[in-house]
This record gives structure tokens, C-alpha cells and sequence, in this order.
């Protein structure tokens, strides 16, 4: 089927876009989760709250994370016309995805360069962890993944044709989700490189931060669906499909249930026992990180999906 | 130089999908590919219960946000303010598609024509036009312009209730309707400055609609 309102029957009513897809969401979450996660593990790492070994496994992944979401982006472009992808820097001066481009690609450079001073045969670069030239990457690196995670929310709030979208809070909304996801991610990290123990000790900063990351996500949530339910016609059709109507399932039991509700009463219940010598309470910590990152995937998904135009006359 | 302007009429449209089906015949375009539409809406309850037909088509926008959201700069603006698709260096984003409040532009990924798979010496040369995986829209038929023909629209329309004319001329036909009757533009509020008016009765108005 071609892309567009292509069925659409020849009568004036509201309607949804439909050809940014569940590709342009997960790209939307995943290179916003994983510049939320190379954020906070720089910052943690200044803090000297988690080690050399867990911040460089977490670029690692987030990197992978950042090429796959990539990926998906690439394959939602035209086939045949999307070998001419480069031609996505042309227009920074007006286009928000042209921008986004420059700042995905800077951001993965910036990756790739702060990650070759620990592969083998690299190691004697001059801009190591504690160089200034080293300094100077993860500073940069810190500033693009900001820009990065404001970005996925600024790309839709710059259109004025879904009113769904077309608010500054959308970008605030998709910042905190993108550090939520990213500080999600990092227990997980630090469980697949040093196991349960490490837990203990990194979770008297991480615990209460993603407890009070999931509560003011959830409180954000709460103020934007308000916000647009009292807003234009498109806008509360919007908020109709989503908490009652086709996206209902999506939004109440994903993004709601498993994304919010779930990991903070999983942590809220688990952060208090003994880590190091429970792996059943680790894997309770674990399943609410992962639950995090599918709340994180559905919000951006079902927003996409209930992005209505308003009436064209 | 000229600035392409385009009034429809709501008040002589009778919704016969006239201008549909030319544009259709003179652009080839894919099945389930509108260029031209004309949606309907009912009205009022029984026995007072009409409908009412409103031809919608690229306003052709002096801001375009289809052309602003653009990261390729494929969608530019001719002189004369029509707003065209450079499928050459179109990479099948879908922004414009999400950008433009008229929900215009659609993306053809190459799929069958008409008749399935195989398709008719017609669709063969009239989808040769179109390049797989990129944006299109009305183009204001602007190979009829350049030629000072109207488009195939305007020129379908039995009822007279599409016209185009230059609406830097105050002796045009367009700008002579506008004198002559109430107009509107679509989402004006959205800044977009269409140069597109529906007219709606008789009463006159600004040249230039919103001006």
C-alpha cells in the first residue's frame, strides 16, 4: 500500500497518520534510551558511582542500541530512495529531522571515539578516561546526548498539523523518559558485567533515582494527557483513542501498567532487601529495569499512533 | 512574476469528482493516490439533511511546513509560488506527510497499478514519472501552466467552481472572484498562507484573502 491517507474514504473527519510506524517509535525510544543511558553513566562515572568497566560495557550497548534503532529508521524510508540517505543533512537550517541527523551522527562518532582507547590495538590513542582530550569527548558526548533526547520529542512538537504533539511538553515528556530508560538500562549493565553483587553497592544511587524518575514520569504523563484533553477538537480525539479507544490496551496496560506502575512497585519492593545474597530480589530489579524500557517503547509507539490532523478546512 | 492562486467555489461544487478523475487521467497517478480529492460531509438531520462537497488539493502554501520539515530540501518553491517535489532527491522520510495539516503528500513505494502486477501500456508510461519510495503531490500541473494552460482540474470542472489566476494581478479572474465573493482559507491560523480561498457566497472581501 502506498504511504499516506491512501484509504481513506473521501469524507471530512479526523484523522490519524499512519505512515510513522512502530520503525520510527522504536528508533524514537532506542536512540533516545540509549543517550539517556551514555548521559547518566558519564555523569555516574564522574560521580565515581559505578566503575570503568560497567561505563564502557554501557556505551557499548548503547551504541549497538543506537545502530539498531538506526536501522529501523533506515528501512522506514523509501525503498530505492533510501540509498540517498546522506541527502538528510541538506536542510538543518528549517528541518528538525535534518538536525536530529547531524546530532545521532555526531553523538555515535563521539561514541565510537571515547570507546577506541579500550579496544585492543587502540589503547595508546591520547584521549583516554582520565586525559583532557578524553574529558573533552565525554563532555561533548554528554551535550549531544542531551540534545538528542530533546530532539525526539522536538521533531513532532514542531508540527502544528497534530495538535496531539504541538506542545513544548512533549520534548520534557521524552527527556525524561529517555534518562527514565537510560537509568533503567543501567542496572542491567551492571548485572551483566559483574552479576548480583554489584547491585548492592551501586543501588543506594540508582534505587531512590529511578523511584523518583517513574514518579515523576508518571506525574508528567498525567499532565500532558490533561493538558490536551482540555485542548483542541484533534487534540481530545487523541486523548480519546488513546486511554479509551483503539490504543486503550497499549496505553493502560504498557505504558501505564508495565511501564510505570509495575517497575516502581517491583524496586519500591526490592530496593529495601539484601541484594548481594538474593538473586531472587535481583531478578525482581531486573524484570522492573526491562519492564521500563517496554513502558518506554509503547509511550512513544501509541503516541505516534494517535497522532490525529485536525480537519484540513 | 506571477503567484499561482487557485479558488474553489463551495457554493457551484455539486460533487462529481470531475476534477478527481482528470487529474487522475492527466498525472497517472497510482491507485489509491489522490492528488485531488473532493470529501464529502453531511449536514443537518431529515428532512433539512444535505451534503456538502469540498474539493481538497495541495494549497500550494507561500509557508510550506511540508517543504520547511523537508531534511532534503526535495520540496521547493517555484517563483511563481508553486510548490513542487524534486523526486531526485527525495529519500521517503514521510516528514512532509506528517508536517502538512492538509495531509497532502502521499509516498508510492512501486507497488501494482490498476490491474494487479501487470500493468497497461497507460500506467507503464504515466508510472515512469514517478520515482519508487518518494513523496508526490499536486503539482499544480505546472507543465500546463508553463504552457498557459489551466490545469486539468480547472478545466474538467463543469460547474465553473474551480478557478487559478494570478493573484498578483488585480485584473485576474481569481482576484476578480475574491472582490466579488466571501472567501476563506484553509487553517489560515496555522501560518501557513495557502493560496488556495474557498469562495462561500456573494459579498466580496480583501484581494488576497487573509492580507
Amino acid at each position: 500500500m502506498s504511504k499516506g491517507l491512501t484509504t481513506a474514504p473521501f469524507t471530512l473527519e479526523l484523522r490519524a497518520q499512519c505512515h510513522w510506524d512502530w520503525k520510527v517509535a522504536f528508533y524514537l525510544y532506542g536512540a533516545g534510551s540509549s543517550a539517556g543511558l551514555i548521559f547518566l553513566e558519564l555523569l555516574l562515572r564522574r560521580w565515581d558511582v559505578i566503575d570503568e568497566a560497567t561505563a564502557l560495557w554501557g556505551m557499548w550497548i548503547g551504541l549497538v542500541l543506537a545502530l539498531v534503532s538506526l536501522a529501523f529508521l533506515f528501512t522506514h524510508l523509501g525503498p530505492s530512495a533510501r540509498w540517498r540517505f546522506l541527502y538528510v543533512f541538506r536542510k538543518p537550517a528549517s528541518s528538525w529531522i535534518a538536525r536530529g541527523a547531524f546530532i545521532v551522527t555526531v553523538l555515535v562518532l563521539l561514541r565510537i571515539l571515547i570507546l577506541l582507547p579500550s579496544v585492543p590495538g587502540f589503547t595508546g590513542l591520547p584521549w583516554g578516561e582520565e586525559t583532557n582530550g578524553g574529558a573533552l569527548l565525554r563532555a561533548g558526548a554528554m551535550l549531544f546526548a542531551f540534545a538528542f533526547m530533546a530532539y525526539s520529542g522536538l521533531v513532532l512538537s514542531s508540527w502544528n498539523s497534530i495538535a496531539f504533539w504541538n506542545t513544548p511538553l512533549l520534548p520534557i515528556l521524552y527527556v525524561a523518559y529517555s534518562f527514565l530508560a537510560g537509568l533503567g538500562a543501567l542496572p542491567l549493565v551492571v548485572l551483566a558485567t559483574h552479576g548480583g553483587e554489584k547491585m548492592g553497592a551501586v543501588g543506594s544511587i540508582l534505587w531512590p533515582s529511578l523511584l523518583l524518575l517513574l514518579a515523576l514520569n508518571g506525574f508528567l504523563l498525567l499532565i500532558y494527557i490533561w493538558g490536551m484533553a482540555t485542548a483542541t477538537v484533534a487534540a481530545r480525539e487523541s486523548v480519546r483513542r488513546l486511554v479509551s479507544g483503539s490504543q486503550r490496551g497499549s496505553f493502560w496496560i504498557g505504558v501505564v501498567g508495565v511501564g510505570l506502575v509495575l517497575p516502581f512497585v517491583m524496586i519500591g519492593l526490592a530496593a529495601g532487601q539484601e541484594l548481594a545474597n538474593n538473586p531472587a530480589t535481583t531478578l525482581w530489579l531486573a524484570t522492573g529495569c526491562g519492564a521500563i524500557q517496554i513502558g518506554g517503547f509503547l509511550l512513544r509507539d501509541s503516541f505516534l499512533r494517535v497522532g490525529i490532523y485536525g480537519y484540513p478546512v | 512574476m506571477a503567484r499561482w492562486g487557485f479558488t474553489v467555489d463551495l457554493e457551484r461544487c455539486v460533487g462529481c469528482m470531475g476534477c478527481v478523475i482528470a487529474c487522475k487521467a492527466e498525472n497517472g497517478t497510482p491507485p489509491s493516490i489522490h492528488w485531488m480529492k473532493v470529501v464529502e460531509k453531511e449536514e443537518g438531520e431529515y428532512p433539512y439533511a444535505k451534503r456538502t462537497f469540498t474539493p481538497l488539493r495541495c494549497n500550494h502554501c507561500a509557508d510550506a511546513p511540508c517543504a520547511r520539515s523537508c531534511p532534503t530540501g526535495a520540496i521547493v518553491k517555484r517563483p511563481d509560488g508553486i510548490v513542487v517535489i524534486d523526486q531526485d532527491v527525495c529519500i521517503g522520510v514521510m516528514a512532509c506527510m506528517s508536517a502538512c495539516p492538509y495531509y497532502v503528500p502521499y509516498r508510492w513505494d512501486g507497488e501494482d497499478g490498476y490491474y494487479g502486477e501487470e500493468k497497461v501500456p497507460y500506467e507503464t508510461v504515466k508510472y515512469a514519472a514517478f520515482k519508487k519510495g518518494t513523496a508526490q503531490k499536486c503539482h499544480f500541473c505546472y507543465h500546463r501552466i508553463d504552457e498557459g494552460r489551466p490545469p486539468a482540474c480547472v478545466e474538467s470542472c463543469p460547474a465553473d467552481a474551480l478557478n487559478y489566476g494570478d493573484l498578483e494581478d488585480p485584473e485576474s479572474r481569481i482576484n476578480e472572484l475574491l472582490r466579488q465573493k466571501n472567501h476563506f482559507r484553509p487553517r489560515e491560523e496555522l501560518g501557513t498562507n495557502p493560496s488556495l480561498f474557498y469562495l462561500t457566497g456573494k459579498g466580496g472581501g480583501k484581494v488576497g484573502g487573509g492580507k
